[in-house]
């Protein structure tokens, strides 16, 4: 007698990858075209608190830094060139702040000088004195309507 | 006469594609981990630091382009794209509204480094007015050279 094998016609269960690398190709280019490596990194610094009992802090208390337009400062009055500036900054500071090393450092600038010129300075006081442990412990940024009304309280006209 | 019929063998010129979706997936997870979505996308050339702290994601944006294009100020909450605005009280109100919902939002300024400094200062005062907390200026990696 003969068997009949029933011959069962097998039914490939495969997943269709040919478009996968379509799809990822895609993903590939819309990533890169819309990510962005942006400058995520840059300088902070933290706003005092609204504080009223806070001590004014006066101008010959402090170191003033006032930087002009073109990039040259006033130091405490006494001009110093853009050159000088990443070489003498520091050590008049940290000359400054052995005799009080509470002294706050007030940075000011010249409406007309550029935003570069500002932050050329900020960087360099921001950078860690390498000088038996000194630290410029607060830097003051006033704006020029602060300037103005401290001005104002003094009783001095600009 | 027989003609002998040369069989050359073909051999097969195929580039290997094995461990091309490997690449493709490594790249994929790659930006997605690193994708940054571009709130403000204002061109400017950043002042170059040496001192640069990490700026936290969704921080409020406040840039300021160019000279030659013109000093606009745009402001973003960090979520949605940048607004460009025409006065200084503009800033105070939508700094002032941020930090009402969050007062601990950290507000990036992204200026040119050829930005009258009095653009600068007065986004500065309308930030501290609105009683902002932390302020980053966004700056590039200085070097040596630079």
């Amino acid at each position: 007698m003969g068997v009949f094998k029933n011959k069962k016609r097998e039914i490939e269960s495969e997943i269709f990858t040919g478009s996968m690398a379509d799809i990822s190709f895609l993903l590939i280019i819309y990533f890169m075209v819309t990510s962005v490596f942006s400058a995520t990194r840059g300088l902070d610094f933290a706003l005092p608190e609204d504080n009223r009992d806070q001590p004014e802090i006066k101008q010959e208390d402090s170191i003033d830094v006032f930087v002009q337009p073109g990039g040259d400062l006033q130091l405490d009055g006494n001009l110093m060139a853009r050159g000088q500036i990443a070489d003498e900054l520091l050590p008049y500071i940290a000359e400054k702040l052995r005799q009080n090393p509470k002294k706050p450092v007030i940075l000011r600038t010249d409406p007309d000088a550029t935003y570069g010129n500002m932050i050329y300075v900020f960087d360099i006081l921001r950078t860690p004195i390498e000088d038996g442990g000194i630290k410029i412990e607060t830097i003051s940024i006033p704006t020029q309507r602060e300037i103005s009304n401290i001005w104002t309280m003094l009783g001095i006209v600009q | 006469m027989a003609v002998i019929r040369g069989r050359v063998k073909k051999s097969g010129g195929e580039i290997f594609t094995a461990s091309m979706a490997d690449i493709v997936f490594l790249l994929i997870v790659f930006f997605v981990l690193t994708y940054n979505t571009e709130v403000d996308r204002t061109q400017v050339d950043l002042p170059e630091t040496w001192v640069r702290k990490n700026i936290p994601k969704k921080a409020a944006v406040i840039s300021i382009s160019s000279p030659n294009d013109g000093e606009v100020i745009r402001v973003s909450t960090g979520e949605e794209m940048s607004l460009p605005v025409s006065t200084y009280e503009e800033v105070i109100t939508f700094a002032s509204t941020v930090v009402a919902q969050d007062p601990a939002k950290e507000f990036i300024i992204k200026a040119d480094e050829d930005v009258h400094y009095e653009k600068v200062d007065a986004v500065l005062d309308a930030l501290k007015q609105s009683k902002v907390k932390v302020i980053f200026l966004l700056s590039d990696q200085r070097t040596v050279d630079g």
